[in-house]
Order: structure tokens, then sequence, then C-alpha cells
């Protein structure tokens, strides 16, 4: 047993210590936030059926609430839907029309069919974000081939890249996140630009031409770049305030719950020597062992660099 | 409000048998503010969807440190503290540490302070909270902008610190009733 004046010195250091051992988390987290998060993962992963448990009432009522508010007005929502339903059977329409006018283009253009991407489905176990970023985990289960850099997509559009992945759950960045920066095509105006969050809803554009400004409502589409392929909907463009342009993502960023991941594969692919550059050949050390052939001429030495001797 | 020993009235004399199903008893009594900080992270971590999840675990954690620091210390030792606070960063993902040194600092001036604290009543005692919740918050800030390399907006700060000096009241109306009656060692 220790002595009452011992207890007491150790009752005294006890709060300094742990003081000193907090700040050596806060300076591990500055230096090696991964592997603080990787701890953090791996609990997630541990609660994630608890997770599920936790919000099953809460899932369940809202459910009996959408059935609830459908049941007290059913004529006016059978009408909707049926006006809902010739829409879509015209857009159906079209879009078969397009899509077999699409592949005879495609057949007489010779187009190389570009490789279909893997993809796992997963339900966001929890919103990650905390005060200063956004960012939710996805339960993907066991066995996953999710990498760092995969793109997630909502049923409507671009979510975000995969930044953390774990044993069942994995880590998804999101678009409006601060740290996030996307390299993006303006469908209309044909101009490039990169979509920045800010923590809002609606993600900036910055880096734009300025003879090219963004115009309002148009489409707004991911560039081909790294492990990001071209042409996947992000959203449209809206002046927010004059010479500020922000993107409103097509993906609902804020009611999130069944989110895909899509791994297109690492961007291999290499550039071709640029036309009409000469490569440019390395000369041996020694280019010429033997005599020189006019070695006959008087005062010139037999071999290279022998001069002067 | 400093009661660091037994209830008045409870006579040594007088007191019931220590008993092993007392002894659990009153230890899950003690524990009951860190069982408290502990629970609420992990729930609050859940994806509920409600508005403010991440900054209320935070507000809460440092409303019960701040009580029961002052008010009764021998329930919220400073290894629970320090506990408490590493559960609430791994259901977090805040900058790492951040919590954990917060609640510390703020444990270590209420727990230091109690006395006086105990003569000032509760408007000032809110009030002394309220600066040492908006340096807490202030900091976090200033190290999440380190970490990012660029000055972020302050505006999700003062909102976490709005909300822990908002809830302060009510979760100070829970404890002072558990005080007396759940979380009271001397009721076992």
């Amino acid at each position: 047993m220790l002595s009452i004046h011992a207890r007491q010195v150790l009752a005294k250091a006890i709060l300094p210590l742990l003081i000193l051992l907090a700040v050596g988390l806060v300076l591990l987290g500055l230096v090696r936030r991964p592997a603080v998060d990787g701890v953090r993962l791996m609990a997630t992963d541990f609660m994630a059926p608890a997770y599920h448990g936790l919000v099953w009432p809460q899932e369940r009522a809202m459910v009996w609430l959408t059935d609830l508010r459908g049941a007290t007005d059913l004529a006016k929502e059978n009408s909707r839907l049926r006006d809902e339903n010739r829409a879509l059977r015209h857009w159906y329409d079209v879009a078969v029309a397009l899509a077999a006018e699409n592949g005879r283009l495609k057949n007489s253009l010779h187009w190389i069919p570009q490789t279909v991407p893997q993809y796992v489905t997963g339900r966001v176990t929890r919103d990650d974000g905390g005060p200063y970023s956004r960012a939710v985990l996805l339960d993907v289960g066991s066995g996953h081939q999710v990498r760092i850099g995969d793109v997630a997509l909502d049923a409507a559009g671009l979510l975000g890249r995969v930044t953390e992945v774990g044993p069942h759950t994995v880590r998804v960045l999101m678009i409006n996140d601060d740290a996030s920066r996307i390299p993006v095509t303006l469908a209309s105006s044909h101009g490039d630009a990169i979509m920045a969050g800010d923590d809002t809803a609606a993600p900036r554009l910055i880096f734009y031409p300025q003879d090219h400004h963004p115009v309002e409502g148009e489409r707004v589409e991911t560039r081909g770049q790294s492990t990001m392929p071209a042409g996947l909907p992000v959203g449209t463009v809206h002046y927010s305030a004059p010479n500020r342009p922000v993107v409103v993502p097509d993906a609902d960023l804020d009611r999130l719950d069944i989110v895909r991941v899509f791994d297109y594969g690492d961007d291999d692919s290499q550039a071709p020597d640029a036309p009409g550059r000469v490569r440019v050949k390395k000369l041996p050390q020694n280019p010429l062992t033997g005599p020189l052939p006019f070695s006959w001429l008087p005062n010139l030495p037999d071999m290279p660099g022998r001069g002067g001797q | 409000m400093v009661a660091e020993n037994s209830t008045p009235h409870l006579h040594s004399a007088v007191e019931p048998k220590q008993t092993f199903r007392r002894a659990l008893d009153m230890s899950i009594r003690a524990a009951m503010p860190s069982l408290f900080i502990m629970f609420s992270a992990i729930l609050l971590s859940a994806p509920f969807g409600i508005p403010g999840q991440a900054q209320l675990q935070f507000g809460i954690a440092m409303c019960t440190v701040w009580f029961w620091a002052h008010s009764r210390p021998r329930s919220m030792p400073a290894l629970a503290v320090f506990l408490c606070g590493l559960v609430v960063e791994i259901f977090s993902f805040g900058p790492p540490g951040t919590v954990l040194l917060s609640l510390l600092v703020i444990y270590g001036v209420a727990h230091h302070w109690r006395y006086g604290l105990s003569r000032l009543g509760f408007l000032m005692g809110w009030l002394i909270f309220s600066i040492f919740a908006i340096i807490a918050s202030f900091f976090q800030w200033a190290l999440v902008c380190l970490h990012a390399v660029a000055l972020l907006s302050p505006a999700p700060g003062l909102f976490q610190a709005a909300l822990t000096i908002g809830i302060y009241p009510s979760l100070t109306a829970l404890f002072v009733w558990g005080r007396r009656t759940f979380a009271n060692p001397d009721q076992a």
C-alpha cells in the first residue's frame, strides 16, 4: 500500500500527466492522422450492427409516416403518379431511341467500348463529418474490393471519393467538404473548372476560364482525370452572388441512405510522344575507339581526346 | 454545493452494512456521470440525422465534466475524464486529441476552483463555463485550420460553443436531481 504522502503526490501528478498524454494525441493527430482515423474506423466497424439497431425504430417511423401521408390523400397521389408514369413512358421511348442511335453511331465510328466498372453498394452507417468536415461512413460488408480514391455516387449523381478503407466500412469524403477539389467540365460552355467544397450545401466553382464564364443552369460533369472518369453527373451551375458560381449537387447530400462505390481502375494511359519531336540519342562516353579516318593530315592526333599530347 | 463528504443526516454509526451488492451499487452510482458521457457519445454517433449531433457530443461531455468536477469530484476523477475523452475521440471524427485536452483542462479548472465556484452561484458559474467553452471551441477551430493549412470559417465552432453554453442549464437541472438520487453513492 502507498503512504498518504505518496498518494497525495500521485493525485497531484496524474492530471498534468494525462494532459501531456492528450497533447501527445493532438501531435499524433497532426503528424499521423491516418493512424488515428484507422482506430476510429475500427470502432465504427465494431459498432455497425448496433447503429442499424439504433436507427431501425426511426426508419420504421419514417416509413409509417410516409404511408400515413400517402393514405390521407390517395386520389391526388394516384393522379400525380399517373401523370408521372405517362411522362416517364415518353422519356423511356426517347431513351430507347437515343440508345439505338448512339449504338449505330458508335458502330460506324469503330468506338472502343469502355470497361464496365466494378461497384459495390452500401448503406450509410453514420454521418461522420463533425463540425468542420463533410464525410459519411458506408457499410460495404466484408470481402469488398474498395480502394482509396474510388468514386461514390447516389441515385442522382456524384457524392464524393473514398478516403479511408476498413474491413467492413469505408469513409467517403463528400464533394462539399472543405478538402474536396474535383476537376469538372461545364457541359454548355465547354470550359473546365475545379469544384471546391467549402462546407456549405453548394460547392464553389474556381479556376474557370475568364473568357468562358459558367452559364447559369448549365450541367456540370466530371472531367476524366486520375481514377475519376469523365461524364459523371455532378449538378448544375447557380450564381449565389455576382461572380460567385456554385454547383447545386444532383446528389442529395443531406439525406443519404444507399450509396454505390465504383472502381474505375487506375488511369494508366500513357500519352504518346509529341509529334515532330525527335528523341535525343545519348552519345556514348567514348564514341570513337579506332583511329580517325583522316589521320594522314598533319598535326592531328590519332585518337580523339588525345590532343595536346 | 461541494459534496465531498457523506450526506450529513447519515451518521457513520447507523450506516448500512457494507455488502458486495451495496459496493456494486455505490460504484455504479459513482460512475454514472462517466457512463452518461460514454453512452451519449456512442448514441450521438449513430446516423439519426439530427442537426448538430457532433457538436452535442462535445457539449454534453464538457457540461458533465464541468458540473461533476466541481460538484462531486469523487464521481469524476481525472482518470475517468481521460477515459471519457478517449471514448468521445473514438466516436467522433474531429481533429484528434482536442476534445480530450479540452475536457482535461476544464476538469482541472473546475476541480481547482471548486470551493470558489460553490460560493459563486449558478449564473456566475455558467458565465465562467461559457468562457471556457468558447476557448475550447476556438482551440479546436485553430487546430483544424492548422491541419488544413487554410483559414476555415469559424461559424461551426461558434455554433458548437453556443450549443454547449445553451444546453448547460438543462443538463445542470438533470445533474442536480441525479446528485440527490440515482447518482448519489450515499443512497445505495
